[in-house]
């Protein structure tokens, strides 16, 4: 769990004949992080070639993808789904599937052309209501007649018997018709509809005895008539397309099942040839390499002898033995192996970079900082608990993708540490008294500026004081971290002269120590001569070896690297502008911590803000109000503060603790396997 | 420098985050290789471009959800000018001049087919934006102007106004609204470069290059069409021609006029982009084509300038420029795969045409 996992590099050599079965073993162990042979340059590339695919796994992909994307459409995610089953491996037929595809898009393309007529009604109706409502009343648009050239208005009477067929008839058409003086006999009508329609309305009119008549009074005021008759058609028809597309996804989902099964094909397919594309081969055997966790060595073993009968030629190489051999820096694939429960904190690293193999992983210590910095900025019982309850449920019940899943997890512990922070500070929603003080009322040290004597924290510079030495002991765990990493890796120059290597360590100290002497004296007294020498001047002069260790580093490597009159300038410049970086890196490190004291400064105070609001209310009378106050105050609350804290946690992990030791840009492990997909 | 930090901090955090969601070359590779518009449309499902899918299934219809993409798009930049202050914000209210020009023109470009050519456009005016982005242009009182008079008297009230009264002639005399075209790119280039004038130092060389390129751009374009298609004489050409072009000016234009000498502005850009060897395959033996590569040139210079402001000094206008120009070009690629999608033109043209 400290260091990443331990890799092993297999080469392996099997028989033609079992590439087949072989492939599919390799797949169900899910195990090898495939290298292409050819990558590692030892030298053999020549005598092997690349194995030629029968199917190429980008066709596949394309497909698989165009599938996901019709499943899409009735929200189904078949890539969430955590295993597939390698027996329903089976020969594709690329051609006959993109041919079931293409149908299917035809289908749903006919609805949408379907809609795409409605959607042209649609505005053809909102052209007749925005050129209806351009005149200020239909007495002008009438008599603007031709001007507003797209739309024909036609007054007239029509028999009452045929009214209904009428209306019914010209509903084909954008238009509007309004029904006026309306009796057993006879009504008078008013149709709007579009000039280039002319020919099919004037028909139509004519068929159904169409009387022209002059306009009547209530005609002129009926605008707003007109627009609403237009919104109920556009309603009407905008409900007919939702009721098309309904269907176009009733299609899809028809064929839910089959291109679900479909994609698993497709998917193992393509997981079975991405396996057969790192393969070389020679005319009687297939070669091919990749990386495995070293504990599982056997079963990949085991695996491969099962398939072959004991045909085979395996060979284990280790990544140092590796690095010999190609005499260059092998890429190794780092496996983090940490319990399921520290998953969010996994996120929290990986976000940031993989770390390169055969460091620290930081995974643990990460969990534990993040939540003693999140409990001290976010400390309260009430606000924590709504956090942990919101974290399980949302881990619980909640459908999101794999990183937001662990942001939720990660909510679930931010509320405990929260929790366990509101009992240090004894603070139930801001309100104290409520659940029990273990450390120091933090909600009154803020009202008040100061606790009284017997109280562990009685002023905010002590609290200020304590996150400084919380920070500094975390600067500390940083440097041990990267003397660790640089002893395994054997980085002897680096542990002693790089900025956090044994020399850094010792001047960082050594400046805690003069500014905590400084701080006792009252800010009057430096410690003494000897004291100040060994504590700064001492690393501070030997850390001039730094440039030159470096140079002579280089000269090994490059022998033609020139040794000028102006070189060891050069190593006085570098040592300052190194001495200068160190102590405004260092001081402005360490001061960082200060903002846990702050977050937690500002969240108490945001509280009692709210909390004295909700009281003023509460004496004027208006109870209800103050208690919503204090209620929306807290959801507030909970959001920024909770946000906040969460940030700036993961700020002083990544960039005070991190930049001590974290040695990234590693590639991760991952092997081609069923799982995950 | 502290003013231009405090100016320009919080709208370069703002459009880092939003350039860094611009879509990727990969990304339009799978969308131009995309079986169908249907297919195109899911995959921009998980984009940015997300509400283009919902519009279209909604309606089944490419050119309202073509509407709806303008209309954000115009939104987005009416984001930022609220986001920005003082003489920033009158700069990012002249860039969004850009849409209103773009759309008046096409307005016009109707009427006069309608009112003037006798064509039937009524299927194309139900797509016109109809929306504010500085004036209130009257769409629907324009479109149903019966003359010239009444296009003057639906653009009252709006400088556009004044500048068709100025075009009529020669719209009359050509049969075309062309003069009108160039004279909104004149007024919205006089305009952004006048509010270019009140920024810092920096801010104007930054804001000079970029704008210079685009009227280059924009230059060589109406070459082209003035060559083709209206068969202007040079004199003419060069009335019309966009002042403050920054590789381009009128000594270029002259030359890219004449048959015999486009190959010389060719070969000055050539001699002073290097990068654009690749393009010389594609090296037509015509003047037109000739034309044509010099644009993609051209296009080539504006992507490698945004390019180097993004990577360069943050603060500055040169990220509103920067993000203005990738936002514009990624919409443009955006609806032209879309449409030829529509038409089942095959990826390889498409590509082309991009």
């Amino acid at each position: 769990m400290m260091f990443t996992a331990r890799m092993k590099y297999l080469v392996a050599i099997v028989l033609d004949k079992h590439v087949d079965e072989l492939t599919k073993e390799l797949l169900s162990l899910g195990l090898l992080h495939f290298v292409k042979f050819q990558d590692l340059q030892t030298g053999l590339e020549a005598k092997v070639s690349s194995v030629v695919l029968s199917v190429s796994t980008a066709r596949l992909q394309e497909i698989r993808k165009r599938i996901e994307s019709f499943l899409s459409i009735v929200k189904v995610y078949p890539g969430v789904q955590k295993q597939i089953d390698l027996d329903r491996l089976r020969r594709v037929d690329l051609e006959a599937t993109e041919k079931s595809l293409n149908d299917l898009a035809d289908r749903i393309q006919g609805f949408r052309e379907r809609q795409k007529a409605i959607q042209q009604e649609i505005l053809k109706h909102e052209d007749i209501k925005r050129q209806v409502l351009l005149f200020g009343d239909l007495k002008s648009g009438l008599q603007a007649g031709s001007q507003y050239s797209f739309l024909n208005f036609q007054i007239g009477v029509l028999a009452a018997e045929r009214l209904g067929d009428f209306k019914a008839e010209i509903d084909a058409f954008p238009s509007v018709v309004l029904t006026f003086r309306e009796d057993e006999n006879a009504a008078s009508l008013l149709v709007i509809s579009m000039k280039r329609d002319d020919a099919q309305v004037d028909a139509l009119l004519e068929k159904y005895g169409f009387q022209e008549a002059e306009v009547i009074p209530e005609m002129l005021g009926a605008k707003e008539e007109v627009a609403a008759a237009v919104e109920k058609k556009i309603s009407a028809l905008s409900a007919e397309q939702e009721t098309l597309n309904t269907e176009s996804q009733a299609v899809v989902a028809g064929e839910r099942d089959r291109l679900l099964d479909l994609w698993e094909n497709l998917r193992l397919n393509e997981l079975y040839y991405r396996i057969q594309s790192y393969f070389s081969r020679t005319s009687r055997t297939v070669l091919f390499s990749g990386w495995v966790p070293a504990a599982r060595q056997s079963a990949v073993e085991q695996g491969i002898r099962r398939i072959t009968g004991g045909s085979f030629y395996l060979e284990w190489r280790s990544p140092e033995g590796l690095e010999k051999e190609t005499r260059r820096r092998v890429n190794v694939p780092v496996q983090l192996k940490n319990p399921k429960l520290l998953s969010p904190f996994q996120m929290l690293v990986t976000n940031f970079s993989i770390p390169r193999y055969s460091t620290i992983d930081p995974t643990p210590i990460v969990a534990i900082l993040y939540l003693v910095m999140f409990g001290l900025m976010f400390g309260d019982v009430g606000q924590g608990l709504v956090l942990f309850i919101a974290g399980l449920l949302g881990a619980l019940f909640g459908k999101f993708k794999k990183n937001m899943k662990e942001l939720v997890k990660l909510l679930v512990y931010c509320g405990g540490a929260a929790v366990l922070g509101g009992f240090a500070f004894g603070s139930f929603f801001g309100l104290p008294g409520i659940v029990p003080t273990l450390w120091f009322n933090f909600d009154e040290l803020v009202a008040s500026g100061s606790l009284p004597p017997g109280s562990p924290v009685q002023s905010l510079i002590q609290m200020l004081v304590i996150t400084l030495y919380f920070g500094i002991g975390v600067i500390a765990l940083g440097l041990v971290l990267n003397w660790i990493n640089l002893i395994r890796s054997r980085q002897w120059v680096k542990l002693v002269f790089e900025r956090t290597g044994i020399i850094g360590g010792w001047m960082y100290f050594g400046g805690v120590y003069t500014v905590y002497r400084f701080a006792q004296s009252g800010f009057k007294a430096l410690p003494d001569g000897a004291a100040l020498l060994l504590a700064l001047g001492l690393p501070a002069l030997l850390f001039i070896g730094k440039p030159v260790a470096e140079f002579v580093e280089r000269k090994i490597h490059r022998p033609e690297l020139p040794l000028t009159p102006l070189t060891p300038l050069r190593f006085v410049f570098e040592w300052v502008v190194e001495l200068l970086e160190f102590f405004s890196g260092y001081l402005s490190n360490t001061l960082s911590f200060m903002r846990v004291a702050g977050l937690g400064v500002a969240h108490v105070a945001l509280m009692l803000a709210f909390t004295k609001i909700m009281e003023m209310l509460n004496e004027a009378g208006a109870p209800a109000v103050g208690a919503a106050v204090y209620v929306v105050g807290n959801i507030f609350v909970i959001a920024l503060e909770g946000l906040s804290a969460g940030i700036q946690s993961l700020r002083l992990n990544y960039y005070e603790f991190f930049s001590k030791y974290f040695k990234g840009s590693g590639e991760a492990y991952r092997p081609v396997s069923l799982k995950g997909t | 420098m502290a003013f231009a930090v405090q100016k320009y901090s919080f709208i370069n955090a703002k459009l880092r985050t939003r350039l860094s969601k611009l879509l990727t070359d990969d990304f339009f590779d799978s969308l131009v290789r995309a079986h169908s518009l249907l297919d195109a449309m899911q995959l921009l499902k998980n984009t940015a471009y997300a509400p283009l899918d919902a519009v279209y299934s909604q309606t089944g219809d490419l050119k309202t959800a073509e509407l709806e993409l303008y209309k954000t798009e115009i939104g987005i930049f009416k984001d930022v000018e609220n986001r920005v202050e003082g003489t920033t914000r009158a700069f990012c209210s002249a860039l969004s001049t850009y849409y209103e020009v773009e759309n008046l023109k096409r307005v016009v470009r109707l009427w006069f087919d309608r009112a003037v050519l006798g064509r039937d456009v009524e299927d194309s005016i139900d797509y016109l934006y109809r929306g504010i982005v500085h004036y209130d242009l009257q769409i629907d009182q324009l479109l149903a102007a019966g003359d010239y008079s009444g296009v003057r008297e639906a653009l009252s009230g709006t400088p556009y106004g004044a500048i068709f009264g100025e075009c009529l002639p020669d719209i009359q005399k050509m049969n075309s609204i062309f003069a009108f075209e160039m004279a909104l790119d004149k007024y919205y280039y006089a305009e952004l470069l006048q509010t270019v004038e009140n920024l810092g130092t920096r801010d104007i060389r930054i804001a000079h290059r970029l704008i210079g390129v685009e009227i280059d751009l924009l230059n060589i374009n109406w070459v082209i069409r003035f060559k083709t298609l209206y068969k202007l004489p040079l004199a003419e050409a060069l009335r019309y021609a966009l002042p403050s072009g920054f590789e381009v000016d009128r000594e270029a234009i002259a030359r890219a006029y004449d048959q015999d000498r486009v190959g010389e502005v060719f070969d000055t850009l050539l001699k002073k982009h290097r990068g654009v060897g690749a393009m010389l395959k594609d090296q037509g033996a015509d003047a037109t084509a000739r034309l044509v590569l010099i644009e993609r040139i051209l296009e080539y210079v504006l992507m490698r300038e945004v390019g180097k402001l993004l990577v360069g000094y943050p603060f500055s206008v040169g990220i509103i420029l920067a993000y203005f120009i990738l936002k514009k070009t990624e919409i443009r690629r955006i609806m032209t795969i879309l449409n030829a999608k529509q038409y089942g033109i095959k990826p390889e043209e498409i590509k082309s045409r991009l």
